[in-house]
């Protein structure tokens, strides 16, 4: 009973101190009036080492360079993402907590029950598009993109994709919807098991990104047949790979990276890290991190990443949602 | 070649290489000691740490907390019965027992000496023949894999002799266990409850923590007052009996290790309960086993540590991780700006053989650091229960939340303790029932896709020759025995009637 009344008693007075706090000065301020960042978390919905960890650590060391906040990275990882969005839930309204998004954010709340879609957050910066490259084994028959959805109109084709709600297994599902076409597949876990697979001749077919498959073009144990982009990659290394929409499938489908902050956080938060955020963009930190990750510099932010995550939802809706 | 050694020894042995090297396997002991720290998640927690040193530094000693994991999780293993890693499970069995019998000291002596020799084993031909290995291990498709997988449960389920039934019912049990969350293939949420704590599965680190940890203190709280074992300081010292006994076993122990350890995904604990299943059958000692037999100890701590190394086989030569730990080590090298792949050995001779070479090091200092130590740890049994079981509880305990920073990962320890506890007074072998969670989703996973790339037709597990042979084997790990057991008694039966 006494420690009840304790705990009343300090909840009051803590009501009390923040109501004068705020009285006073609003939210916690910088001299000018805006919102100053302290203590900043950003959330990787993934274990240390993989995509997201890198670029999750890129931004945080590049926003550290332009706030002077310290940011430290937590990875929470498990239920193919699920798990660090949901922790991520629990931080509303609260400014100092990003997280390290992906195509998961959309992807999720289409196969999975969570409590969450990408309204619930607030969007603030896409980083760039991750695309795929059709590859094949270096002793392969298939020449292009072409010979491949010919291949699978008569014989069939063993195609590899890393899960079923995958960029890859999206990538097949449009060229399969756009060629009225189908593959077999065979579902791997991950980028380098499909390579495995495809190196050990199980399957005929892949679609990875550039930087999980560049070391094997290099040596020239896959080749690629073509590019699932909008328009060819600028990198020496990839700009002789024809793009899909020139071998007459007209298929495109890109993985985005970038960060998003809690949902219901104050308007002068939101702008501040878009301010970092365009900042960020100028820097070399962020030429060098899409250049490492062959990925294709795009960034746009809240209100424009919004509306491109909406679009991009729509298409996996219709991909997944069938 | 010897150019290429050394280069590698120029790279590994400046001081500063050799120094975290050092650093890196004393965490790895550390680490693989605390349970619920595997090398995976220390791995992972310390390569932020590393970002300011050389790429060729931070893997060094990446790669040491790596396999000096496999060194120290035997520690518990054998003195407590609580293994700090899932490829010491099967380390329990016999190395518990000795600890029991005051062998210790001799216990984790002969492990470091096997682990040592493995190392050495495994390394010469991950050095000799990395490129070739790693072209044979990518013949190892879904369909091998499937193979192998039953294989392995085979091996496991009937490695508890008579009891058959009971090592079958359990390695199932785990398979049913490991269905939990989201399925490998379809991507379908399966016995979730709606609890995203669950969308990856039940995760084998707690319910390794739980089974033998709480399990074990559980039991020993309801046998009460249990004395600390009385061991002499002769029994603590490994004999040259103990070594040359072992030796076999730590040989054959390392082969299968490393058979296995170079295909990926496949990984040291498969390994470690194959070399321990294979070696209770054929060792000359072979009916000591599960009573405190030093081979039990010695086989899967070579096949682990020869499984590790080898892991670094396709991690090398291909760019594609052997297991969950090497997964890690290759983001590394991307986040060192590194490109995986088979051009590494002609991109970054230094590095690869830097790194190689500095496997030899490493190797070499956990046995100078753990052999001495063998019998300092052993001492530990002395500390009255009334202490040590509270330091068990919460070490553990610690151990669990820190995997994920989660409540939830304690709640599954209790849950799985009190399990623990239940199996031990059934006297029901948890060890199959690890192994079946391990391998469970990689079971599922090889038989999706072998049905995939069959297009349902199952028949196409007869078509590869690998796969036919695997299943040979585990068609004669079944039956071989009791024709044996058969013939043997109708020549008894023949001896009787013409006499």
């Amino acid at each position: 009973m006494k420690s009840r009344i304790t705990a009343a008693a300090i909840a009051v007075v803590s009501v009390a101190a923040l109501a004068s706090c705020s009285s006073a000065a609003g939210q916690p301020t910088s001299p000018d009036g805006g919102f100053q960042p302290s203590d900043v978390r950003i959330v990787v919905p993934f274990a240390a080492g993989g995509g997201s960890d890198t670029s999750g650590r890129a931004i945080a060391s590049a926003l550290e360079d332009t706030t002077g906040a310290t940011i430290t990275v937590e990875n929470r990882e498990g239920g193919s993402g699920a798990v660090g969005y949901s922790y991520f839930l629990s931080q509303e309204g609260n400014g100092n907590y990003l997280l390290a998004s992906e195509t998961a954010l959309l992807a999720l709340p289409l196969t999975t029950e969570v409590d969450f879609d990408y309204t619930t957050f607030t969007p603030i910066m896409k980083l760039g598009d991750d695309y795929t490259l059709m590859v094949v084994p270096a002793d392969s028959e298939f020449e292009t993109c072409t010979d491949v959805v010919d291949a699978a109109r008569s014989d069939g084709v063993v195609a590899a994709v890393s899960g079923a709600v995958s960029l890859d297994e999206v990538v097949f599902t449009l060229i399969e919807q756009d060629q009225d076409v189908e593959f077999d597949r065979v579902p791997f876990e991950g980028g380098s098991e499909v390579i495995a697979g495809l190196l050990g001749g199980q399957v005929e077919v892949g679609s990875l990104n550039p930087s999980e498959v560049l070391g094997q073009l290099e040596s020239g144990d896959l080749r690629a047949l073509c590019a699932l982009s909008d328009e060819r990659y600028q990198y020496e290394e990839l700009a002789d790979i024809p793009t899909a929409i020139e071998q007459g499938i007209d298929v495109s489908f890109a993985q985005f990276r970038g960060f998003i902050a809690p949902g219901g956080i104050t308007d002068e938060a939101r702008e501040y890290w878009i301010a970092a955020a365009k900042e960020f963009a100028e820097s070399d930190a962020y030429t060098t991190y899409i250049e490492e990750n062959l990925m294709q510099a795009n960034a746009v932010y809240a209100d424009e990443f919004v509306d491109y995550l909406e679009q991009n939802s729509a298409d996996l809706e219709a991909v997944v949602g069938k | 070649m010897i150019d290429n050694l050394i280069l590698g020894f120029q790279t590994a042995l400046t001081l500063e290489n050799v120094l975290w090297c050092f650093v890196g396997v004393l965490l790895g002991t550390v680490i693989g000691l605390l349970p619920g720290l595997g090398s995976t998640t220390g791995v992972a927690v310390l390569l932020p740490i590393t970002f300011t040193l050389e790429p060729v530094t931070a893997l060094i000693m990446l790669a040491g907390i790596y396999y000096g994991a496999q060194y120290g999780g035997t520690i518990t293993s054998v003195l407590i019965s609580t293994p700090g890693e899932a490829a010491s499970v099967v380390t329990t069995l016999d190395g518990y027992q000795m600890a029991t019998r005051g062998r210790a000291g001799a216990a984790l002596a002969i492990s470091a000496i096997g682990s040592f020799i493995a190392a050495i084993i495994s390394l010469a031909l991950l050095i000799a023949l990395a490129p070739p290995l790693a072209d044979v291990a990518l013949q190892f498709g879904p369909v091998e894999m499937f193979a192998i997988m039953i294989l392995g449960l085979v091996i496991v389920v009937t490695f508890q002799g008579g009891a058959f039934v009971r090592g079958a019912m359990m390695a199932v049990a785990g398979l049913l266990v490991a269905t939990v969350g989201i399925s490998p293939g379809t991507s379908e949420e399966r016995f979730t409850f709606g609890n995203i704590n669950l969308l990856s599965g039940i995760p084998f680190v707690e319910v390794m923590i739980g089974l033998f940890a709480l399990g074990e203190v559980l039991y020993q709280i309801r046998m009460g007052a249990a004395k600390p074992i009385r061991a002499r300081f002769k029994d603590m010292v490994i004999t040259r009996k103990d070594v040359t006994s072992s030796m076999p076993a730590i040989l054959r122990g390392s082969g299968i290790g490393f058979g296995l350890g170079i295909l990926p995904g496949a990984g040291s604990t498969l390994a470690s309960f194959m070399a321990y299943g294979i070696e209770r059958r054929v060792s000359r000692n072979r009916a000591q086993f599960g009573k405190g037999a030093i081979e039990g100890v010695a086989s899967p701590e070579s096949a682990n540590n020869a499984a590790a190394n080898a892991n670094f086989v396709p991690t090398l030569a291909l760019g594609i991780p052997g297991g969950a730990t090497t997964a890690v080590l290759l983001g590394a090298f991307t986040i060192f700006g590194l490109q995986p792949g088979p051009l590494l050995f002609e991109t970054q001779p230094d590095l690869v053989w830097g790194l190689l070479v500095s496997f030899f090091i490493g190797n070499v200092l956990l046995l100078v650091l753990n052999l001495p130590l063998a019998p300092v740890f052993a001492q530990m049994l002395r500390i009255p229960y009334g202490y040590l079981y509270p330091i068990i509880m919460l070490t553990s305990l610690v151990g669990a939340y820190s995997v994920s920073n989660n409540m939830f990962s304690v709640w599954l320890v209790f849950v799985f303790g009190l399990l623990g506890y239940l199996l031990k007074e059934f006297d029901l072998p948890s060890a199959p029932f690890v192994l079946g969670l391990v391998l469970g989703p990689l079971f599922e996973k090889s038989l999706v896709q072998t049905s995939a790339i069959g297009q349902g037709d199952l028949t196409v597990v007869f078509r590869s020759p690998i796969a036919l042979t695997v299943f040979a084997l585990a068609v004669a790990a079944v039956v071989l025995p009791k024709v044996v057991a058969m013939l043997r008694s109708r020549r008894r039966r023949t001896k009787v009637d013409a006499s």
